[in-house]
């Protein structure tokens, strides 16, 4: 019948378009069943516990998770460990903010300056970075120095790089053009160079918080005595499989709201692309 | 005497040894349309961008008197400003909107003051650009090929606007061009451009807007001074 033809068309008008447009109808039916197995997945795992398939001790059941979690956060712990934690990311981006974005200029607007500092930051890059945890803790001690610098360290690179790369693409023909308009070199930095690589500039963002979180995780493995990580460990010496998963459940959320904050953040300061 | 906008004497421009602009003379007067022909390569946007100030490795000669503007081949809007601040950054620092309004009313993009360059048609982009030019109510306009990468309907639209806006401002203009006809139609006086320096002048007939078949033996002329032979000229 016409329901081929139909597919057919539909798939060559969303390659078209920059935003796929289907069917409502089509996406309200695909939206709903991409549901179903996840929720398949997670009766799948309560049944197995709740037979005794799966033991409490390997891994505890959903329901037991949710209970665990609901007592954390009522006691009061997972607050507290959430707070530790986010201090830590957040003066660790800051710190690895200032750092990236410091070089990143630095390099992207200056010969000399992309002539000392790349050469250098890229040699450090292929260094495994979680691998320099044993010279931290020599460095900074087993406090919360060795986490943060992590964390700053993790995400200064990917912003580094890509802060880098997005001034270094500023097309010189709006450069000449504002130059022209009579410009300054600092009045073409802040209306041409920097918002032109914004968008790469959010990229390494993106990327940077990522590793950052990744980081902390890594960090807070070693000698913590407060957050997430120590949570987590603390949960582990007692076979509390339902409370390592909450504190797994907690990292996955910081990441999707960082993640879900900086395409907001996107959103807002890419507007003009979004219109192509 | 009529005031002189540019003046270039003995103008030399190379690269490594070879000299794109050979001894070159120009002179331009105060409100003036000059198109200056040539074939591709023969250095044409070299002189426009030593008279913009953006090469400053020519010997020579050069006196531009006045504010200059320039629009490109191509826009060169900034995508992350609106069509109205991109029209207002030709103030350089004046928070002109009103006087950017203007501008683009002039250009019949009212409609489009709101809008992000990335959304408009290349004719339109063409236009602010051409508003951004004289927002500044410059004493020379350089047209580099503004025209070159529209459609042909677009153009001739195109050549109407440059023609009233400067019947308008009476800015000088140095309009560079390889299109013998738009160079014919919109100038008072039509320049060759070859071997690097100044080879030919032509004078079309001062009436506008000028008919077509007027400019026929004159068309001719000029691309047998290209190099190009036609049957009228054989
Ligand atoms: N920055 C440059 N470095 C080296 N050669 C250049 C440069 N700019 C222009 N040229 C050369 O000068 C000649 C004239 O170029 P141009 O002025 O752009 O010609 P057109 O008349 O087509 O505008 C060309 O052969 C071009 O290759
Ligand atoms: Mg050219």
């Amino acid at each position: 019948m016409s329901i081929p033809v139909l597919t057919a068309d539909r798939t060559r008008v969303s390659s078209a378009a920059v935003t796929p447009t289907r069917k409502p109808r089509r996406r309200a039916l695909s939206g709903a069943w991409r549901w179903a197995s996840p929720v398949a997945l997670l009766l799948l795992w309560q049944v197995t516990s709740s037979t005794g398939i799966l033991p409490d001790d390997k891994l505890s059941s959903p329901a037991k998770v949710l209970a665990a979690g609901v007592d954390l956060a009522t006691s009061g712990q997972l607050g507290d460990a959430f707070v530790v934690s986010l201090r830590r990311v957040l003066i660790g981006v800051a710190v690895g903010a200032v750092i990236a974005l410091a070089l990143g200029i630095t390099a992207g607007l200056s010969r000399w300056g992309a002539v000392l500092v790349d050469p250098p930051v890229q040699m450090l890059r292929t260094l495994p970075f979680l691998g320099l945890i044993p010279l931290f803790i020599i460095w900074f001690g087993i406090g919360e120095e060795p986490k943060i610098a992590l964390v700053a360290l993790g995400f200064a690179f990917p912003l580094y790089l890509n802060v880098y790369a997005g001034i270094r693409d500023t097309d010189p023909q709006l450069l000449e053009a504002t130059a022209v308009l009579g410009f300054t070199r600092w009045e073409r930095l802040a209306h041409v160079v920097l918002p032109a690589a914004l968008p790469q500039a959010l990229v390494g963002l993106r990327q940077g918080l990522g590793v950052a979180w990744l980081s902390l995780i890594v960090g807070e493995q070693i000698n913590a005595d407060a957050g997430l990580g120590y949570l987590i460990n603390n949960a582990r010496d007692f076979l509390r499989t339902d409370q390592v998963v909450v504190g797994l459940v907690v990292y996955a959320g910081l990441g999707l709201a960082t993640d879900a904050l900086v395409r907001a953040l996107e959103g807002r300061a890419l507007r003009w692309r979004s219109t192509r | 005497m009529a005031q002189h906008t540019v003046t270039v004497r003995g103008l030399v421009r190379q690269f490594g040894p070879r000299r794109v602009l050979d001894d070159l003379d120009l002179v331009v007067r105060q409100g003036e349309f000059v198109a200056l022909l040539g074939r591709s390569g023969s250095g044409k946007s070299t002189l426009l961008r030593i008279l913009a100030g953006l090469d400053r490795d020519a010997d020579g000669e050069i006196a531009v008197d006045g504010t200059v503007s320039v629009a490109f081949q191509q826009p060169r809007l900034l995508p992350w400003r609106r069509v109205w601040r991109n029209v207002s950054l030709g103030l350089h620092g004046v928070d002109g909107r009103e006087v950017a309004e203007k501008a683009l009313a002039e250009v019949q993009l009212t409609d489009h003051a709101q809008a992000w360059p990335l959304t408009l048609s290349g004719g339109e982009a063409q236009r602010v650009s051409l508003a951004r030019a004289l927002v500044r109510e410059p004493d020379l306009l350089l047209l580099d090929e503004p025209f070159g990468a529209l459609d042909a309907l677009t153009r001739l639209a195109m050549h109407r606007l440059v023609d009233d806006l400067w019947q308008r401002h009476r800015p000088a203009v140095l309009l560079v061009t390889h299109d013998v006809d738009e160079a014919l139609e919109l100038a008072d006086r039509v320049l060759v451009l070859d071997e690097g320096r100044i080879v030919a002048e032509h004078t079309p007939p001062a009436g506008r807007p000028r008919r077509h078949a007027d400019l026929t033996e004159l068309r001719a002329r000029v691309l047998a001074d290209l190099g190009v032979v036609t049957d009228e000229a054989a």
